[in-house]
Parts: C-alpha cells; structure tokens; sequence
C-alpha cells in the first residue's frame, strides 16, 4: 500500500511541471505570441479594409521603396560597424581589465556607464556635445588644434550615420567587454605560463589560448549583440530621429515612423516582420546551442 | 643586456597599457561631465561660445526646476510604478517558469527553452502596432496598466532565464530531502526555493526594473497625455520643443538615468550571468 502511493505521488511529481511552466508560457503567448501573429496578419492584409483577402503587395513595394532600401542599407552600415568596434574595443579593454592592475573595480565601473544609461538618456548627451557650436566636441578639438572649423556632427550628411556610429560604439562596447571578460577568467592562467615555458610569443598565445578560449563567450556577445543593435531604438530617435533625410534612418525608427507618423500599419508591419526574420536568422546558432546544452 | 632590453619592452608595453586606459576612461567619462557641468549652468552660459568648462556662476535652478517647471514628479511616479509592477510580475512568473525548467525534464522542454529563447529576440516594433490597436481597443491605451501589460514582453524571458540560473545552483537534494518529508512541490517552491534564492530574486526583480525604466519606444507608442508619461519619454519630448533648455534638459537627463547607475554598480557582479541567459556559467 505504502508503495502504491509513493508511485502514484511520483506521477503525479513527473508532471508537475505544467504547474510551474504553463502560466508563463501562457502569459508569454498572450502578451507577446498572440500579438506578433496579429503583426504578421496585418502585413498580408490589404491596406482598404473590407475585403477578406490577402496580399503580398506589402512586401514587393518594399522592394520599390526607395526610402526602405536606404533604411535597411544604413541599418546594415549601423549594425555591422557597431559591432566589429564593440568587439575589438570591447575585448582590448577587458584584456587590460583582466591582468595585474591596481585600480581594477573603479575601472571597471567607469567603464560600464555609458551603458547603463537610457538609450534616450545617452542619446541626448550626445546630440548636445555634438552642437556645432556650443557643444563640448568641436571645442575640445578646436582647442586641440586638430581642426579648424567646426564639425557639423550630426547635420553633415556624409559624417552623420559615422557620427552616430561613434555614440553607438560608447553605448555597447561596455557590455561586449563584460561578457569578454568574464570569459577570460575562466581560461586557467597556467595556460599561457606552459605556452610561455615553451617559447610562445604572446601574439600566438592570444591566438593559440585566448581566442579559442573565447569561442563561446564570443558567440554569445557577437549573437545578442547584433541583436541589440538592430532593435536599437531610442538613441537614434533621441539624436537625429532619422535625419538628416532618411541618412540615419534604421529600420527601428522607420518602422516606427510607418506606424505612427504615416498611419500604414499593414506596410510598418510588413518591415516589421521582414526585421524579424534577420533576427531570427542571426539568433538561431545562439538559441540552437543554449538549448543544446539545456 | 638581455635584461635591460626585456625590462624596457615591459615599460613601454606598459605605458602602452596606460594610456589605452586613460584614452578609454576620457570617452567613457567625458560626456558625463559634460552633462553634469552643462546642468549646474544659467541658461544663457550653457549658450556660451567658446562654451565654459566649469559653470561661472553655478547653480542648481535646473535641478529645481525640473520638479516645478516641468511635470518630472509625475514622470518619476509613473516610471516608478511601472517599471516596479512589471518587475514583480515578472519575476515572479519568471521563478515559477525558472523552477519549471530547471527541475522537470519533459517532453518538449528544450522546444520550450528556445521559444522562451527565442522571444527575446523578438523586436519591439513587431508588437507595437498591434498593442496601439488592441489596447485603444480595450480602454487602456494610454494608461499604465497598458504599459505594464507591454513590459512583460521584454521582461519575463529575461526574468525566467535569470531565476533559472539562480534555482539551478540550488541542489535538487534539497527539494527531495523536502519530499521525503511530505512537503508538496508548490511547498517547496515558495518556502525553501525562493527564500534560498531572493539575493537572486532580488537581482532579477531590480534589472526587470531597469530594462522597463530604460525604455522610450513602447512608451512613445501606447502613451501619449502628460500624466501618463514616463521620465524617458518626457526627456525625449523635451528634446523635440522649439526651444531646448539645455541645463535643464541635462539635469533631467542626470536625474533620469541616475536610479540606473547607482543600481548597475550594486549589482555589477550578477549582470554577466543575467544578460546572457545562463550561457555563462561561473
């Protein structure tokens, strides 16, 4: 008799996890899964209401539409430049941060503030030291000699996107350096002092220990952090909205601007949907190994 | 000589080092004091030419008047309330979803993880249209309810891989030892699971917090009046006036971001392995 319960308590155990997982999962698919189906609807659905219908039209006229190829061309110039300088920065600065150095944590707090911030918070301090004229860059430079005249940061349209793409590289860096870091803690220091016995130079080192050591945590920061970038919102919208033109225009803002300044839903949601399939497509190493290993 | 040559490489490499440091330090540093110098000026030094570097006359008015000029009192409570109803919510759906996940192995759970994975990847302008509609639709566009609803999306993937990671590295003899002793897995959960892990909790529920008080774009998107409104949106709409206040506009900034730099450096130590959804394990 006694057993009898036991096993009958351990079923029951076994399925206890409906218990724990389900409200989440529902919740998850309510408040985000049903809503995203819904975007995806629209995107098919003609824009005069009335008809039943659907139609692709949404998304060949992306094709036509001069404004959107720009838009996914300057997010393209966005992400993949924010990224490659997030990495190098980011890893030159963790490296540093992970040998022999006095005053490591406040550092390492310094460091991290820029990321800390608001996007809208850091897009604003940087739209004001950008100001041709009373702003603090073109002063300091001025005053350094290093140009002449004062630089239109964020109206010039051949430095514009490049401008932003400095803001950017100060916003994220930060993370990827976290992420780096504690990924070259974990490589045992015995490791370079064997290569070193052996005649190393620490060049190879770094590409013999400290790069294969990092795969993993490379792929991590190199995975979400292009997530990050594409989604990038309120930085871009705090300094230029978009401007000058459609020169700084991501497809975030665009979208944006499709929904709420131009009212074309069923087209916003079709540049939205298009968003998330890069972003699936780029996410799907990263999500495939975490749930390998799960 | 040997030496002599290796000991001077080592000078210079760090030498090297510590001016790559200070270079990064400057970038990193420079715009805060910018800001923070550019809040304590008079509205007509802030428009200086050359500009000042430490305000002449320096002076907190901005500070005040951003309370008493400007609404940032009801910026700050809704921003507040809001970030702190969607934290709680989502942490504590995030543990119930976390415990699910680290102790049960059933069918269908690795398709679950990545789901949970995968939604985090989701970006906020796919949903945005659609809660616009959905939302006016049922009376809580512009409200904070409204709000607190769209949080969830970002917040509760997040929450859940966190308080995975905390509820994995508490051992499962515990909750069998519990067990034997006839305590029910709900039992379990809520008074030895979670009093184990609220240091964890406590990271989650705070980081929720931040990931809602940092955002512009859901709250630019379903709010709209004035005592709605969060403190990121009422700086951005400062920005979007005829004539911008600089000092004040920066001291805002300052006030806004500050609940977010005083919580980071307390929590810097949990911030890898919550960011990277247990990817990183210690």
């Amino acid at each position: 008799m006694e057993r009898a319960v036991g096993f009958h308590h351990r079923i029951k155990d076994r399925h206890m996890w409906v218990l724990f997982v389900l409200p989440g999962v529902l919740l998850l698919v309510l408040v985000l899964g049903f809503p995203a189906i819904t975007s995806l609807s629209y995107s098919i659905r003609p824009e005069k209401a009335g008809t039943d219908s659907y139609t692709l039209s949404h998304y060949t006229n992306l094709n036509k539409d001069p404004f959107f190829k720009r838009t996914f061309w300057n997010t393209a110039v966005f992400v993949s430049l924010s990224v490659a300088a997030h990495m190098v920065l980011g890893l030159a600065v963790a490296m540093v941060l992970n040998g022999a150095l006095p005053v490591k944590p406040l550092f390492r707090i310094i460091a991290l503030l820029p990321w800390v911030v608001p996007d809208v918070v850091a897009g604003i301090i940087w739209k004001w030291m950008y100001d041709p004229i009373y702003g603090a860059l073109n002063d300091v430079l001025l005053k350094v000699g290093l140009i002449n005249t004062p630089i239109e940061w964020l109206s010039n349209p051949k430095l514009a996107l490049f401008s932003v793409i400095l803001v950017n590289l100060w916003r994220g860096f930060p993370f990827v350096m976290l992420i780096l870091l504690a990924g070259l803690q974990a490589i045992p220091q015995q490791l370079y002092e064997a290569a070193a016995i052996d005649g190393a130079t620490k060049v190879q080192s770094f590409f013999h220990i400290t790069i294969p050591g990092l795969k993993k945590m490379i792929v991590v920061a190199l995975a979400l952090d292009i997530v990050w970038e594409v989604r990038r919102f309120g930085l871009i919208q705090a300094m230029t909205r978009g401007g000058p033109g459609v020169l700084t225009e991501v497809l975030s803002t665009y979208t944006y601007k499709q929904y709420f300044q131009f009212f074309r839903f069923e087209y916003a949601s079709a540049i939205a949907v298009i968003m998330t399939i890069v972003l699936l497509a780029v996410s799907l190493p990263y999500i495939w190994m975490i749930s390998q290993e799960e | 000589m040997k030496t002599t040559s290796y000991e001077l490489k080592n000078a210079f490499s760090k030498t090297i080092i510590w001016v790559f440091l200070i270079a990064v330090t400057v970038y990193c540093l420079f715009p805060f004091v910018w800001m923070l110098s550019t809040s304590l000026k008079t509205e007509s030094e802030a428009f200086r030419i050359p500009p000042t570097w430490i305000p002449l006359e320096p002076t907190g008015d901005s500070y005040i008047g951003i309370w008493v000029r400007k609404n940032f009192g009801i910026y700050f409570f809704n921003s507040t309330v809001i970030s702190l109803a969607t934290a709680l919510l989502s942490t504590f759906f995030g543990a119930l979803a976390g415990y699910g996940f680290s102790r049960f192995f059933f069918k269908g759970r690795r398709f679950l993880i990545g789901f949970f994975l995968a939604t985090q990847m989701l970006p906020g302008v796919l949903l945005v249209g659609p809660y616009f509609k959905i939302l006016s639709k049922v009376g809580l566009y512009d409200t904070r309810t409204g709000l607190i609803i769209a949080f969830l999306t970002i917040c509760l993937p997040f929450s859940t891989w966190m308080m995975k990671g905390f509820i994995d590295k508490v051992p499962d003899e515990l909750d069998q030892s519990a067990m034997v002793d006839g305590c029910s897995r709900m039992g379990i959960f809520f008074r030895i699971i979670l009093p184990v892990v609220s240091p964890g909790m406590v990271a989650t529920i705070l980081f929720a917090f931040l990931l809602a008080w940092g955002d512009l774009l859901w709250a630019l998107c379903i709010t709209s009046s004035e005592p709605m409104i969060t403190v990121t949106l009422g700086i951005a709409r400062t920005v979007g006036e005829f004539r911008i206040i600089w000092p004040m506009l920066m001291a805002g900034s300052l006030v806004g971001g500050m609940p977010a730099i005083i919580l980071y450096i307390f929590l810097q130590r949990l911030l890898v392995q919550g960011l990277t959804a247990g990817a990183v394990k210690e």
